[in-house]
């Protein structure tokens, strides 16, 4: 459908899944930290793919975090206590988020800018509290652990194969999103929510379409890192992961799909790189976060159309 | 029966009255104008009909049933739509974008069904294309399809958003202001598309202060000052009416003293 | 019943300085300043260091509490923030800034002054009873340097020229551009007040409730819920946020655990907003 200016060559995505499903595996088979790290990045990328629909409808959600708590939680008791097989478990986990997101969505997405910044940052708190206030049933500040691995991913191999499956349903389902009329409607309600709802557009119901697909996306993404980590606590996720959402997308370039993905693989096998100076690791993050602002706005994938446009001027 | 009737609509913003007891109707297929001086009730007015505020007294009906009260996009799917001023188009998006997106009401396809990309939705998505290209043309933005809305000249944003506008495939189109900040020229152009427009059979209420336009276009008019209809009637009977001429001047006055 | 009442004058005292600060900055910049917890931290530090490590006078310590922060937000505007909201296509942009600059001033806080919490000695001794409820001198102090300052900040921006330039870039910019404010420096300005606001409060309140280097976070959502519960960018709301939320954490914590309360805080703050979401006095806002 030629009008979408969203690139997602089928050639890049084919490059990327042959890295992601066979290189990788290869070459990291033995080494059980690089595929945890990648693990890592891949559902954080599939996470930020929910915030980057929110994004396309022109709202800043600082409450992926909360879903990703939920969904985590939602596995952890429903493994630990009622031993329910992960593979039941994680699209009941998927589904008490998108329920959770309608119910609290709906009257929140009539807010805008700061104020729906605000409010989903609160989010994130009261979910936070919540489950350290749950008393018995989420087991407080303890946490649940030893949450059982799932069949057939017992190995840090196999997740990491399921994460990088999820990620390129994430990335697939994303890009439908962008390139059918449905993602031109979002991107109308973004520049314009007077006037879609003018055209006939359902605002609300729309509005509310994206942030539940965001919010499902985030629960199984909280599914998935409870299960390979196989622990949760009501702190696994703060404001600071909420906010580390916007930050891939963000760095990646909201332009396209493969932003978040490759703002988040950037800064989480970045991050690892720089272990050895773990103890800056956080001044570097928060230094790094300045400069994208200041001199990639549009984030990494804007870069060659910077240095286009820079050598154009030279010229 | 009367396409648009507007019955005894009233509008309180606290202790302030914008719209008064404000009764006209609006025949099929004619071009209706309505003007006053700065503050009259105009956009609160066109505000009201298109369901973005509802009237504190009053009913809106089209074709014989109600529409005050529904949101916005409920009463575009009854047929009426509205331009706007100031947010007159998606300015990220091209104009062919512009105006595909604006026939989201004649989509029958479900969104399950729009992300899989049925062989039904891509014929869909094709005729919408190509009968895009075909608003845009008639409108003389034939050349502009792949251009950022946000780098078009002012006179074709307004041109572009009424293009979206009739995407819809309005029974009754309101244009809010369409001929202002536009020079004659401009003006022309602006006159012959709204013509077109009601030659195409779909009903105009317009909005403006440019009088020489409205008194050239309208089949009728209508005129508030302060919230209240004062007159309505031809052209010819409104330029010679007493009350409107002493709104006018009343204001100038007003404005003289300050 | 008294010492509720007490404490909450206490604490909503303190945090109007916080909510006033964050309101100017908003009503200046139209900028959420993520940073704002940080800068009372550092005020915090200073009172500790000026007054607690080198044993100079307490005002000394307050007005390098209130001088640090308001070079620091006064040089986060003119470098950073005049330059993003320049450039910048969305307005997402400044936000994530202000999240980066966050990070940065907690980070070089933790390797500055470590970890560790820090308290320092009382600058009054001695507790007033009222009615049954116990009033430290020190806490009355802090109330009573807490309405002084606000009352200087209000009068400051009611009536000076500088105050006068902030408010018409907060009414309307492109008036006040056109009036010959000069937007860039009334920016600047505004910014370092509304940090130094921050950094004062942070240097009061460390003497009650101590500091260390991880309260940033914790303070910069307590001046959003004031004012998401008043209304951004007024001040009235700003102080009416600070009243709702001092009192609702001296009846909170006299009643339950510290956790719990702020779940009930932040479970009525989100169907107040959902009510009414541009808080008390807050203009209609999309």
């Amino acid at each position: 459908m030629g009008l979408i200016r969203l690139p997602l060559a089928p050639v890049s995505f084919a490059l990327f899944a042959a890295v992601m499903l066979l290189a990788v595996p290869l070459a990291l088979a033995g080494q059980g930290y690089w595929l945890t790290v990648l693990t890592t990045a891949a559902l954080l990328a599939f996470g930020s793919l929910g915030v980057w629909l929110t994004f396309s409808i022109g709202r800043i959600n600082i409450a992926q975090g909360a879903f990703a708590l939920i969904g985590g939680y939602v596995v952890a008791i429903l493994g630990t206590r009622y031993h329910v097989s992960f593979w039941l478990a994680l699209p009941l986990a998927v589904l008490v988020s998108m329920l959770v997101a309608t119910l609290v969505g709906w009257p929140i997405l009539r807010l805008r800018g700061v104020y729906f910044a605000m409010i989903t940052l609160s989010l994130t708190e009261v979910a936070s509290l919540a489950f350290l206030n749950g008393g018995g049933f989420t087991a407080g500040a303890s946490g649940i652990t030893s949450i059982p691995r799932p069949a057939l991913l017992s190995s840090s191999l196999a997740i990491y194969i399921a994460s990088a499956l999820l990620l390129l349903a994430g990335i697939v389902i994303a890009w439908r999103f962008a390139v059918s009329p449905a993602g031109a409607v979002f991107r109308s309600l973004r520049q314009g929510e007077e006037l879609a709802a003018s055209l006939g557009i359902d605002i609300a119901r729309y509005r509310l379409l994206a942030f539940v697909a965001s919010s499902g996306m985030g629960g199984a993404a909280g599914a998935m890192f409870a299960a390979f980590q196989q622990n949760i606590f009501p702190t696994s996720y703060t404001v600071n992961d909420s906010v580390n959402f916007m930050l891939y997308c963000f760095l990646g370039g909201l332009q396209s799909v493969a932003g978040p993905v490759v703002g988040a693989f950037l800064l989480v096998i970045a991050f690892q790189l720089l272990s050895a100076i773990q103890k800056y690791q956080a001044l570097l993050y928060g230094i790094f976060m300045i400069a994208a602002m200041l001199f990639l706005p549009n984030g990494l994938m804007s870069l060659p159309r910077v240095l286009a446009a820079r050598r154009r001027r030279d010229e | 029966m009367s396409l648009l009737a507007i019955e005894g609509v009233t509008r309180r913003f606290g202790g302030l009255i914008a719209v008064n007891n404000v009764s006209f109707s609006v025949e099929a297929g004619e071009i209706l104008s309505v003007i006053g001086p700065n503050g009259a009730g105009k956009s609160t007015l066109f505000k009201l009909i298109a369901g973005f505020v509802k009237p504190t007294a009053g009913h809106i009906l089209l074709d014989g049933k109600r529409i005050d009260g529904l949101r916005p996009h409920a009463i575009a799917a009854r047929g009426l739509v509205r331009t706007f001023q100031e947010t007159t188009v998606f300015r990220e998006m091209t104009a062919l974008e512009n105006v595909t997106v604006a026939h989201h009401l004649r989509r029958r396809a479900s969104i399950a069904a729009e992300l899989l990309a049925t062989p039904s939705v891509r014929a869909e998505q094709k005729e919408f294309l190509s009968d895009s290209r075909e608003i845009l043309a008639r409108l003389g933005l034939a050349g502009l399809e792949n251009e950022l809305a946000r780098n078009l000249p002012h006179g074709h944003l307004r041109a572009l958003g009424i293009a979206m506008a009739l995407a819809v495939r309005p029974r009754v189109i309101l244009l809010d202001e369409p001929f202002t900040g536009m020079n004659s020229e401009e003006t022309e152009r602006a006159v012959e598309i709204v013509r077109t427009i009601r030659a195409g059979g779909v009903t105009v209420v317009l909005v403006e202060h440019d009088m020489g336009a409205v008194m050239r276009i309208s089949d009728r008019i209508v005129v508030l000052n302060f919230g209240t209809l004062i007159a309505s009637g031809t052209p010819a009977a409104i330029q010679q009416d007493e009350t409107v001429i002493d709104a006018y001047l009343g204001r100038a006055d007003e404005i003289a003293a300050l | 019943m008294a010492q509720i009442l007490i404490d909450g004058c206490v604490l909503s005292a303190s945090y109007a300085l916080i909510a006033l600060g964050i309101t100017l900055i908003f009503s200046v910049m139209r900028l959420l300043n993520f940073a704002h917890g940080e800068l009372f931290m550092i005020g915090a530090f200073m009172v500790y260091y000026v007054y607690g490590v080198y044993h100079l006078p307490f005002a000394a310590g307050l007005v390098v509490a209130a001088l640090v922060p308001a070079l620091i937000g006064a040089g986060f505007e003119k470098f950073l923030f005049r330059r993003v909201m320049r450039i910048a296509t969305r307005e997402e942009n400044a936000m994530l800034l202000a999240v980066g600059t966050a990070i940065l001033l907690d980070n070089v806080a933790l390797f500055l002054f470590g970890e560790e919490q820090h308290g320092v000695p009382e600058t009054i001794s001695g507790v007033l009873q009222i009615e049954g409820g116990f009033l430290p001198y020190q806490r009355l102090l802090v109330v009573i340097l807490s309405l002084a300052l606000i009352a200087v900040l209000l009068s400051f921006v009611q009536y000076s020229r500088p105050g006068r330039a902030m408010r018409a870039l907060a009414q309307d910019r492109d008036a006040a551009l056109l009036m010959g404010v000069d937007v860039d420096r009334t920016s600047m300005l505004g910014f370092a007040i509304g940090a130094g606001l921050a950094g004062l409060a942070g240097g009061l309140l460390v003497t009650i409730q101590g500091v260390n280097a991880g309260i940033g976070v914790d303070i910069t959502i307590k001046a959003f819920i004031m004012i998401m519960i008043g209304g951004a960018g007024v001040v009235s709301g700003a102080v009416l946020g600070a009243l709702v939320l001092g009192f609702a954490e001296s009846v909170g914590y006299s009643l339950l655990p510290g956790s719990e309360t702020y779940l009930l805080i932040f479970i009525a703050l989100v169907l107040f907003l959902i009510v009414r979401p541009q808080g008390i006095m807050g203009h209609p806002w999309g």
